[in-house]
């Protein structure tokens, strides 16, 4: 019977943990010196040998090869930064959608996070360390994503609103749009116009419609949403869910209508219009798709090497929803470099949600968030062996494995 | 076209067909794939004369590091093909100038991938009817299907398809080889087994299905130990059963009257007492799928009462028996999902479950299967599968044994399929690098010594790199 340690930092200080991995680096006030045969920082580097020493849960040092006095040290084959997942759902599997309304730009999924759900624990074992959580795409403006750790306290760390842990590495990344089908899926009914069941809109057009009045109001009513006048005004990033080329070309109009720069999720059509992504500084929160399929969600016409041609292409991007590491080793096979590879789940996206200054990459400064792996990281046969979140690790695989 | 196809069919239908002829099947399944027709006629015209030469003369392939699975790694050696078979292989042998060469330096060959379980080669895998022994995967195979193109494409050179997990007694399995255009053709071994699900049919109790499974195989092993005087009696339940079997047709809507096919009901009873028999008797082993543990532990008191020849086929909650399929030192073949996770009802902890891990641990011997549908990220794909027990503690060494040599063992087709033998079938995968290697393609499959599949030629391959070239 495996028995794998999955500890959630709430019960650890409770639960007594065997593994002497775990103590060495239980005591967050004591200096940590992590020896790693290569070390990949996420942005593109690699040092072989590379070492990083950590203290009060954060990056102090990178180098060859580190060492200071009375640091505990621990020795690993391969280090990489913990993962990083733009678009996740984790904890909000059983959030019913807001159907009152079409345009909910005030919504907070993580205001309503589970965060005991199974799907932290799952994420933490494959690696990922931060996810944002986004809410679902059947409003036409969805509500605000979040940037929280997948593991760590769960108290309230203030905020005023009752929804801040200090699991959450940013509150606000981004305001949700869906500039595709889904808003308008199954609005058919006007039979009872006074029914909360009758919903706009019913079509493509009308979700396009509806953001178009919905920005214009942003810009010429002084009661309008905040959070749509600052997404509008740049200080927040627009992440607009968008997979065929047409609702890609349709967003693209908008952001030049309202001179805003979006962040594309799911892009599956993305391949027809690297040019355009390029030219506009679009980043793209690439949707995971099934390999050697040729179709995507929405009946979308995919293109295998994807992944590859945007980084060609020079548009930034990267992988996300879930299973990132086999989802990167799948795009190394159809052909991105390993290291490009590597950086589209873990830098790239920190850098498109605006919190690559604490996660994303090993560097002096930002949180010891770091996976520690047994072989090369996009080899199909490299397994996790521990995940440190904040200089403490939190998961490890089992002695028994 | 139609005359080269006609004249394919009638040859067929009186002996096995020629070399030739199958090379003009198989030339006419690529073009009317493409949808080429013209090109197809030139080709198989032009084909004929040629291809026969290739058969009679042999193939070579050499360069390559071949992995024999049975015995130690080979480096830049040749492998001799000659009449489809492996003639010989190793290094420094004379390759005959007639022969015609594949150069595979820097690539690596290993046998071709053996799919254990599988009910995606066939149209419509459960039958409603929930005993149906009398049935068999030969007549629904479809050898022009994805399936096929799918599992050259993916180095897959055998497949045993199985009808579904969903009925009782489902019928007959048979082992194919993934390159054919008639099934009659493709075939490894016909009735490889008889599939029994103890998962219950939709409607019915745990209890009332294996109650219902328990006496249909009362039923015919004491028609098996009966006297010639009982087989009056026999005759007597058999006309019982056919009522049974009269009510399932009505069902079907295919059925008319009762009297009006005696004949039918007879030819259906007795086909189901032969393949029972065959069943008790241990020359058509019982394919098992168990859903839950607790199926392990009933298929393991059927296997002992009815002393069946098994193949377990094991749902992924069948870890928890993965002790029970030791001890006997039954060889199972493992559910698709080989990496999940669960809650404890009870403590609430969350685990995540290994299966090749946890059956290792138990001392169980057991291969893979890959899903059939590809709505997960790799578990379709056999490669994907061996590097998941390898990435979870299995050497590559075995991991590969388990992919090709003990699939051979556990279906025993070993003597023919599994591993770079002399005297073996010529089924051949050449890969582009190390076989668990994500990078890795398939760039040629070979198939009774004839090439089945190549990377070059893959069109299905080139549209999903490059949608823009699609036309449709």
């Amino acid at each position: 019977m495996i028995r794998l340690q999955m500890i959630r930092h709430l019960i650890v200080a409770s639960c007594l943990v065997s593994s002497a991995v775990l103590q060495a680096a239980d005591e967050p006030s004591t200096v940590l010196i992590i020896h790693a045969e290569s070390l990949h920082t996420g942005t593109g580097q690699v040092l072989s040998p590379g070492s990083v020493l950590i203290r009060d849960g954060k990056i102090a040092e990178v180098g060859e090869n580190l060492s200071a006095d009375g640091a505990q040290t621990l020795n690993v084959k391969t280090l990489i930064p913990g993962l990083v997942d733009a678009s996740s759902r984790s904890g909000l599997g059983r959030l019913d959608d807001e159907v009152t309304q079409e345009i909910t730009p005030e919504l907070f999924s993580a205001s309503v996070v589970d965060w005991t759900d199974r799907d932290f624990a799952e994420q933490i074992a494959a690696g990922t360390t931060c996810i944002n959580l986004c809410p679902s795409t059947s409003n036409v403006v969805g509500g605000i994503t979040t940037a929280a750790k997948t593991t760590g306290s769960m108290t309230v760390a203030g905020g005023g609103d009752g929804h801040t842990t200090a699991r959450i590495v940013s509150e606000k990344t981004g305001l949700m749009i869906s500039v595709c089908s889904d808003p308008a899926s199954g609005n058919t009914s006007r039979s009872r116009p006074d029914s909360i069941y009758v919903r706009q809109p019913t079509n493509r057009m009308g979700v396009v419609w509806m953001l178009r009045s919905t920005f214009h109001k942003a810009r010429t009513a002084a009661d309008s949403s905040p959070i749509v006048q600052e997404a509008l005004s740049g200080q927040l990033p627009l992440l607009a869910v968008s997979r065929t080329q047409y609702d890609i070309q349709a967003l693209m109009t908008l952001s030049d209508e309202f001179d805003f720069k979006p962040v594309l999720i799911g892009g599956q059509e993305a391949w027809q219009v690297t040019k355009e992504l390029a030219a506009r500084q679009i980043s793209v929160i690439l949707q995971r798709t099934v390999p050697g399929s040729s179709r995507g969600d929405e009946r979308t016409r995919v293109c295998a090497d994807m992944a590859a041609r945007l980084q060609a292409a020079g548009v930034r991007f990267c992988l996300a929803e879930g299973d990132l590491l086999d989802q990167a080793r799948f795009a190394v096979r159809t052909g991105l470099p390993a290291e490009a590879a590597l950086a589209s789940i873990t830098s790239s996206p920190a850098e498109i949600l605006g919190i690559g200054d604490r996660v994303g990459s090993i560097a002096v400064g930002k949180d010891a968030d770091l996976v520690a792996l047994d072989g090369a990281p996009l080899a199909f046969t490299t397994s996790v062996q521990w995940v440190m979140v904040d200089g403490t690790l939190q998961f490890e695989q089992a002695d028994n494995q | 076209m139609k005359q080269l196809a006609l004249q394919a069919k009638q040859s067929g239908s009186v002996r096995p067909p020629g070399p030739a002829v199958r090379c003009v099947y198989k030339t006419l399944h690529a073009a009317l794939g493409s949808g080429r027709f013209t090109a197809a006629v030139l080709a198989c015209c032009v084909m004929i004369g040629s291809q026969q030469a290739v058969s009679q003369d042999g193939m070579a392939i050499r360069g390559a590091t071949i992995i024999p699975v049975t015995s130690p790694r080979i480096e830049d050696g040749i492998i001799l093909i000659s009449d489809g078979r492996i003639e010989a292989f190793g290094k420094d042998l004379e390759i005959p100038v007639e022969a015609k060469v594949i150069d595979a330096t820097g690539h690596f060959v290993m046998p071709g991938i053996i799919n254990v379980h599988s009910s995606a080669g066939m149209s419509q895998a459960n039958e409603q009817n929930p005993l149906v022994p009398f049935l068999s995967v030969v007549d629904s195979i479809d050898p022009i299907s994805d399936f096929f193109v799918e599992s050259r494409r993916n180095g897959v050179t055998t497949a045993n398809v199985v009808p579904g997990n969903s009925t009782m007694i489902g019928g007959r399995a048979a082992i194919v080889k993934t390159a054919g255009s008639y099934v009659n053709d493709m075939i490894v071994k016909r009735d490889s087994g008889l599939k029994i699900s103890l998962e219950p049919t939709s409607g019915a109790s745990r209890m009332s299905h294996f109650a219902r499974l328990r006496k249909e195989l009362e039923k015919a092993r004491d028609a098996e130990e009966g006297s010639t005087e009982e087989a009056s009696e026999k005759a007597d339940d058999a006309n019982g059963e056919g009522d049974a079997a009269k009510e399932d047709e009505g069902q079907d809507g295919s059925g008319t009257s009762a009297a009006a096919t005696p004949s039918a009901q007879q030819q259906t009873e007795l086909a189901t007492r032969e393949a029972l028999t065959s069943l008790l008797k241990g020359e058509m082993p019982a394919i098992i799928y168990c859903e839950t543990a607790m199926d392990v532990a009933q298929a393991m008191s059927l296997i002992d009462e009815f002393k069946l020849k098994p193949v377990l086929v094991l749902g992924r909650d069948c870890y928890k028996a993965a002790s029970l399929v030791a001890d006997r030192k039954i060889p199972v073949i493992l559910d698709s999902t080989m990496v999940y996770w669960r809650t404890d009802p009870i403590t609430r902890e969350d685990e995540k479950i290994v299966l090749p891990k946890l059956f290792s641990q138990a001392g169980a011997s057991f291969v893979f299967q890959a899903s059939d549908n590809g709505t997960s990220l790799g578990t379709h794909y056999y490669w994907y599968q061996a590097a998941t027990a390898v990435k979870y503690g299995m050497t590559p060494d075995d991991a590969l044994k388990a992919l090709t040599i003990d699939s051979a063992r556990l279906l025993g087709i070993d003597n023919a399929v599994g591993s770079i033998e002399t005297g073996k079938d010529a089924d051949l995968v050449i890969l582009t690098g190390e076989p668990l290697d994500g990078s890795t393609w398939v760039e040629t499959t070979i198939v009774g010594g004839k090439v089945a599949y190549q990377k070059s030629d893959d069109v299905r391959l080139r549209l999903l790199f490059h949608p823009e070239e699609d036309t449709n």
